[in-house]
This record gives C-alpha cells, sequence and structure tokens, in this order.
C-alpha cells in the first residue's frame, strides 16, 4: 500500500517534470524563472484553498464552496479597516476574524441542519452561502479601483537572479507549514482522532460518544482560518476583487480533488503543480489559450488514474 | 464603501441643503424653469450592474438630464419618461430588457446605454425594430460597427491608439505589449490597430491576451515582456490594470518600461491606490474633456448631477458621456416638428441626421450620419499620473489610423471637414 502510493506520487511528479520541461525546453532561464516564480505563487493559493476544504471535508462531509467568499470578506474588510487608518496587524488579523465567524456561523447554525442530507446537498448549501456572502460584499464595497498591499511586498529576495517577494514566500512557506501542523494535529490530538473518525463513519462516530458538533465546530474554525489568510494572501499578490477571490473556490477544488478529497500532501503537490503549468502554458502560442482549464484537466485525469475501479470521491462512501 | 458614502451623502445633502439656493442653476433644454405636463415621449436605457463591473453611471446622468428637462419646459411641453434596465451581464436579460423597452413600451429611442453585454446581443434587434440607441458606455465592436448604435464615449479601440500614438510620438516607444481581455469583440479588436500603428512606424506590437475569469494577471505582463515589448499597453478594466502595476512593481519593472493606458484608469482613486511608486510613470488617454478643463458644458454637467442625481452616482467619465447623450438627444427631438415625437421612425431619421453638435466635453464634432459604422469620438487628451491626481500632457489631439479612413470620408461627407 506504501509502496502503491509512493509510486503513484513519483508518477504525478515525473510526469509533471516533464510536462514542464517541454513547455520551457528552448526558451531563456530568466523569462522561464518569472513564469515559475509567480504560477508557484498562484499554486500556492489553489493549494491552500485545497486544503482548507479537505480540512472541513474529512471532517463534517462538507464540500465548502463558500471559502473563497469568506476570504473575499475578510480582506475587503482588512482594506477598509486600512483606509481607517486602523493599525495594519489588525487589519490582517481582522481578515482572518472576519472568515473563521462567517465559517463557524455557518458550521454552528446552518450546517447541522443539513447534517444528514446528502453531500451534493451540503454542497449546494454552501454555494448559496458563497452567493450570499458576495451579495453582500458587493453591496458594501461598490466596484471601485483597490490595492491591498503587505509591508512584505516591498522585501523581496533574489532567487537565481530573479526577486522574489518575502510575501510570495511566506505563503509557499505556509501552504507547506499548515500541511505539516495539520497532519501533525489529526494525528497527535483527540480531537483530530474524532474528526478521523467522523471522517470514516458519521454514524457510528455519533453511537461511539464523539461530540460531533464540538468537532465540527472546530473544523469549520480551522477551515475559516485557512480562507482567511488564503483571501488576504489573495488580495495582496493576485487582486482585491470579490468576485474574483470568490471563485478562486474553483481551482481549489481542482486541487483538492488531486488529493482525492483525502492526502493534504497531494492537495499541495496538485495545487502548486497546477498553478506552475499554468503560468508556463503562456510559452507556448499554441497551449496558452487553453491555461484557465490546465487546473481542472490535471484534477480529471488525476481523478480518472485513481478511479480505476474505486470508490467516488465527490459522494463520499458508495 | 457604500455605508460611508451614504453617510457622506446625508452630511452633504443637509450641508447644501440650505445655500443650494444660490448656485448656478443647471441649463436644461428650453430651460424655462416650468415643469412640462404634457403626454410623455418614452424613451429607454440600458445598463450592466451586477458583479464585477457597474456600467450604471451613463444612465444615471443622462436621468439626471432628462429630470433637469422635465424640469425646464420638457421637449416642447412633453416630459420624458425615461425607463432604464439593468441586464446584470446576462445576455438573456440584455434581450429582455430591449425588448420590454423597444417592443411593449414603444420607446422612440434608446439614451444613454453602457454594457459589456446589451449592444452585442441587441444591434439587430434596434436595427430591425428602426430604432436608434444614442449610448454611453460602449466596450465592444458591435458598438461601434452597427447602423443603430451611436456612443458618445470612445470605447477601447480609439482610446488604446490615443495611448499608443503618444507614446510612439513622445516617449520614444518602439515596441508596444497590448494586455487585453481574451474577449474577442474587445480585447484582439482593440489591441490589434495600436499594433497596426506602431507597425505603420516601423516600430512592431504583440498582444497578451487575458482571460477575464483567469486569477493571474502577472503571466500576461510577462508574457507581454516576453514578446519583447518597451512599452505595455493596459487595455484593462481599472481593477486589471492596478493589478499589473502591482505585479510589475513587486519585479521591480517600472524603470525598465513605459506604461501607457486607455481611458478606463482615469478615475481620480486610481492615483492614490497605484501609491507613489507609479508617480509620475503612467500615461493614461482621456476620450473625453478631462475633469480640470472645466468648460461650460463640463460645469453644466455638475450642477445637473448636483442638482438631480443622487449623491452617490458617480462623477466619471461614463457620467460625462451619458449626459452628453441625453444633451444630444434632447436638442435633436427640440429640433423636430412636436407632431412627430412620437413616430420612431422619424425620431430615428432625425437621430442619422445629427451633424456638427459640439461640447467642451469632446474634442471633435458629434454626428451620426446614415451608415454601418459609428465612431464621431475620435480624439482625446492625453494625461499623466502626477502629485496624486492626473495632469494635462497633450490637449485634444486627433488619433491616426486607417481604421478612420471611412469615418472621416463619412465626416467629408457631412460637412464636418
Amino acid at each position: 500500500m506504501v509502496g502503491s502510493k509512493f509510486f503513484n506520487w513519483c508518477l504525478y511528479l515525473g510526469l509533471m517534470a516533464a510536462i514542464i520541461l517541454l513547455l520551457t525546453w528552448g526558451k531563456p532561464h530568466k523569462i522561464v524563472g518569472l513564469f515559475f516564480v509567480s504560477g508557484l505563487a498562484v499554486g500556492s493559493l489553489y493549494a491552500l484553498g485545497g486544503i482548507g476544504m479537505v480540512v472541513l471535508y474529512r471532517a463534517t462531509g462538507v464540500l465548502n464552496f463558500a471559502n473563497g467568499a469568506m476570504g473575499a470578506a475578510g480582506v475587503m474588510t482588512a482594506w477598509q479597516l486600512g483606509e481607517w487608518g486602523v493599525w495594519p496587524p489588525l487589519t490582517w488579523l481582522s481578515a482572518i476574524a472576519v472568515a473563521l465567524v462567517l465559517s463557524v456561523g455557518y458550521g454552528r447554525f446552518i450546517a447541522p441542519a443539513l447534517a444528514w442530507r446528502e453531500p451534493v446537498v451540503k454542497a449546494v448549501a454552501t454555494l448559496g452561502f458563497a452567493l450570499i456572502i458576495l451579495g453582500l460584499v458587493s453591496y458594501l464595497w461598490i466596484d471601485d479601483p483597490r490595492k491591498f498591499s503587505l509591508p512584505t511586498d516591498k522585501i523581496g529576495v533574489r532567487i537565481l537572479g530573479l526577486r522574489v517577494t518575502v510575501t510570495r514566500l511566506i505563503v509557499l512557506a505556509m501552504s507547506v507549514g499548515i500541511v505539516v501542523l495539520i497532519h501533525q494535529y489529526l494525528t497527535r490530538t483527540s480531537i483530530g482522532l474524532h474528526m478521523r473518525a467522523l471522517a470514516n463513519n458519521r454514524d457510528v462516530s455519533a453511537l461511539i460518544g464523539i461530540p460531533i458538533l464540538r468537532t465540527e465546530t472546530i473544523a469549520w474554525g480551522i477551515s475559516g482560518v485557512i480562507a482567511g489568510f488564503t483571501g488576504l494572501m489573495f488580495g495582496d499578490l493576485i487582486r482585491l476583487e470579490p468576485t474574483v477571490i470568490t471563485f478562486m473556490v474553483i481551482p481549489s477544488i481542482a486541487a483538492a480533488i488531486c488529493g482525492r478529497l483525502e492526502s493534504l500532501g497531494l492537495v499541495l503537490i496538485g495545487g502548486l503543480s497546477m498553478g506552475v503549468i499554468e503560468s508556463l502554458l503562456t510559452l507556448s502560442p499554441y497551449l496558452k489559450s487553453v491555461r484557465p482549464i490546465a487546473p481542472f484537466i490535471i484534477a480529471a485525469l488525476v481523478l480518472l488514474y485513481f478511479q480505476r475501479g474505486r470508490r467516488l470521491s465527490f459522494g463520499g462512501a458508495d | 464603501m457604500k455605508l460611508a458614502l451614504t453617510f457622506a451623502s446625508v452630511l452633504a445633502l443637509g450641508a447644501y441643503a440650505i445655500p443650494s439656493q444660490a448656485e448656478a442653476a443647471p441649463k436644461c433644454g428650453l430651460n424655462t424653469g416650468q415643469a412640462a405636463t404634457g403626454k410623455p415621449i418614452i424613451v429607454g436605457g440600458i445598463h450592466g450592474n451586477a458583479a464585477p463591473g457597474d456600467f450604471s453611471a451613463s444612465t444615471d446622468a443622462a436621468k439626471a438630464y432628462f429630470d433637469c428637462v422635465n424640469a425646464n419646459g420638457g421637449i416642447n411641453g412633453r416630459p420624458i419618461d425615461y425607463r432604464v434596465e439593468n441586464d446584470q451581464w446576462n445576455p438573456e436579460l440584455a434581450a429582455q430588457a430591449a425588448s420590454k423597452l423597444v417592443k411593449d413600451a414603444g420607446a422612440v429611442a434608446m439614451v444613454g446605454n453602457g454594457s459589456f453585454m446589451e449592444m452585442a446581443v441587441n444591434a439587430a434587434t434596434y436595427k430591425q425594430e428602426g430604432i436608434m440607441a444614442m449610448a454611453s458606455a460602449c466596450a465592444i465592436s458591435e458598438c461601434f460597427e452597427s447602423s443603430n448604435i451611436v456612443s458618445t464615449n470612445q470605447g477601447p479601440l480609439p482610446s488604446n491608439l490615443g495611448a499608443t500614438q503618444y507614446a510612439q510620438e513622445e516617449l520614444g516607444t518602439k515596441n508596444v505589449g497590448c494586455i487585453g481581455l481574451n474577449i474577442p469583440n474587445n480585447g484582439p479588436w482593440s489591441c490589434q490597430v495600436s499594433i497596426d500603428y506602431m507597425k505603420s512606424k516601423g516600430g512592431d506590437g504583440s498582444m497578451a491576451l487575458l482571460n477575464p475569469s483567469a486569477p493571474d494577471v502577472n503571466s500576461a505582463l510577462l508574457e507581454a515582456i516576453s514578446n519583447g515589448a518597451d512599452t505595455i499597453l493596459m487595455n484593462l478594466p481599472a481593477g486589471l490594470a492596478i493589478a499589473v502595476l502591482k505585479a510589475a512593481e513587486e519585479q521591480g519593472l517600472r524603470d525598465e518600461y513605459k506604461w501607457i493606458a486607455p481611458t478606463p484608469l482615469y478615475d481620480l482613486s486610481v492615483p492614490k491606490a497605484l501609491g507613489d511608486y507609479w508617480d509620475g510613470h503612467v500615461y493614461v488617454n482621456a476620450e473625453l474633456a478631462p475633469f480640470q478643463v472645466g468648460g461650460p458644458d463640463a460645469k453644466n454637467w455638475i450642477e445637473v448631477m448636483d442638482a438631480y442625481a443622487k449623491p452617490e452616482d458617480p462623477r466619471d467619465t461614463f457620467a460625462q458621456s451619458g449626459y452628453l447623450s441625453a444633451t444630444y438627444f434632447t436638442k435633436a427631438m427640440l429640433e423636430m416638428d412636436p407632431a412627430d415625437l412620437d413616430d420612431r421612425a422619424k425620431v430615428t431619421a432625425k437621430i442619422k441626421s445629427i451633424a456638427g453638435y459640439k461640447s467642451d466635453l469632446m474634442c471633435g464634432p458629434y454626428y451620426v450620419g446614415d451608415a454601418d459604422f459609428h465612431m464621431p469620438n475620435h480624439a482625446g487628451y492625453m494625461l499623466k499620473i502626477e502629485n496624486g491626481g492626473f495632469t494635462i500632457v497633450r490637449e485634444c489631439y486627433e488619433f491616426e489610423s486607417a481604421y478612420f479612413d471611412k469615418h472621416i470620408a463619412l465626416e467629408k461627407e457631412l460637412g464636418l471637414r
């Protein structure tokens, strides 16, 4: 089993490396480097979004489409507080706090009412919640040119002749760090054990006395914090537009599917490789127009590979 | 933020409630000071307002002007019943809106339209129904290459060209990289003329097209650079252009390239959003008179907006354009025989006969003409983002391109040249 997993990882990484080599063959080193660094940042955000979704899905069975909208509400709040002259660290914390409150609020008051419904119904309910948040955010912050910056944008380091800002390094480091931390949390704490039990069988977990509501609320909280952080980074590194941030959830789902809604490590690798390949496709005059669908093609191929005679990923258990 | 705007509006209303009597009254239509009470003349307008963009400024301004006209004698005593629909960027809703206004309500003309969507959907309907759309916030080719749509704004093609022409003549541009939206009737259409212009001057150009839903604008910037551009033309809505400039700032690319943009970046909130880093380094083309020019029409526009629009309605280029379309329509209606005002065919014929209307908001004369193309506004100003605002670096100048040959021929035919 372990050998098979290792083979799958190696196969995926080998394929990605081959595609990257193919796309960058004969191109100037500096240009390739610029696209690679750019793709890595976007990929980190896809991965972060995907990680938040998988953590929640594993504990609650809910595929949360509202992750992006929660992040958008958070970063818009941070921007607004910044405009009002609030101390910057407080504005950053406010972004995470807003996403946390939205996530826990949904998890505590709405999600329990849908606990025994089909996974698709739960997922669609979060989509409705995402649209409500997006509507409110669009109402509060009318369409206007805005920019959100962090002080770490001003600090850069040279890597192979390329300027890489500390913000980009933070995103990359956080995406790796969060995977490690959550893995440790799930394997070494009692709440982590409860979450894994819920992921395996909700009915049996309830029967043996696992505090479902408490465990799920913590999962919603972790997911909300990740969504808030991702929104903050997205607003800084990509653009401060609520709609774009809200629908960032779509490539994040592709990253989550890469990890089959289970493996955080694969979500990370999937997200990073999707971002890099999407960016490097720009170098091909023939393939650059298919850039936006690249994450989904990768996710579909991964799904098909893993799906050989096995269970459906979306439905959870069948 | 809307909350803040609303609060500010309440304060502003309070502050202006008493002295408003002393302010200059706007001049509209017959300017009689008497409200029009006759049978209303139905006029339609369609805008797009939904995430991610709001194009309602044009119809807001047109409505403000028509309200002013109605309070000042209307069209020979008849008020304009201006009915506005929102297409919400949805083709189906755009078609429904046109059907409701043109077929059901029997509008005699459409005025102030502003959308990415409705012109592409409804151009054929307007032609079929024999109605003219005097649009104000157009961004796609159908708006400028149709028989029954004419816009006071330029759209991206001339504004891009104006920025490119200035950069080639004044900034030493040899190779322009146009970053546009990957929408066939917007990005490629409007970038190509600037590339052709550069080639006609011995230079070169390329386009990097961005999928509107793609989050990563950095790749488009890098593509433009890898194509060998020395000047980056940001043919994008302001939010996306700011994202491109932020990506360039991160890479420290400011001084290695020249940075130009069409009108969407002419927004008073842009210099602040860009910050000090870009001060003095970004050039923007303005398709209508910049706010500091302040001619009689520019002042009247502000007075109309202050008196008849909501305080939170934008005072921007699209609002200027909506105001202008409404003034030209009103002028044309006042020149008609009052007995013909409900006859759509005669109203359309009158609009098509418009030639030589002038305003200090536009560099050239406004005209319509009986043609399958309409782009009366193809001259503009060039501005530079400087000291937290915009300074004019070139006054009204006409844009050069073979694309305008047919427009110039029409202008000669109408006696405007």
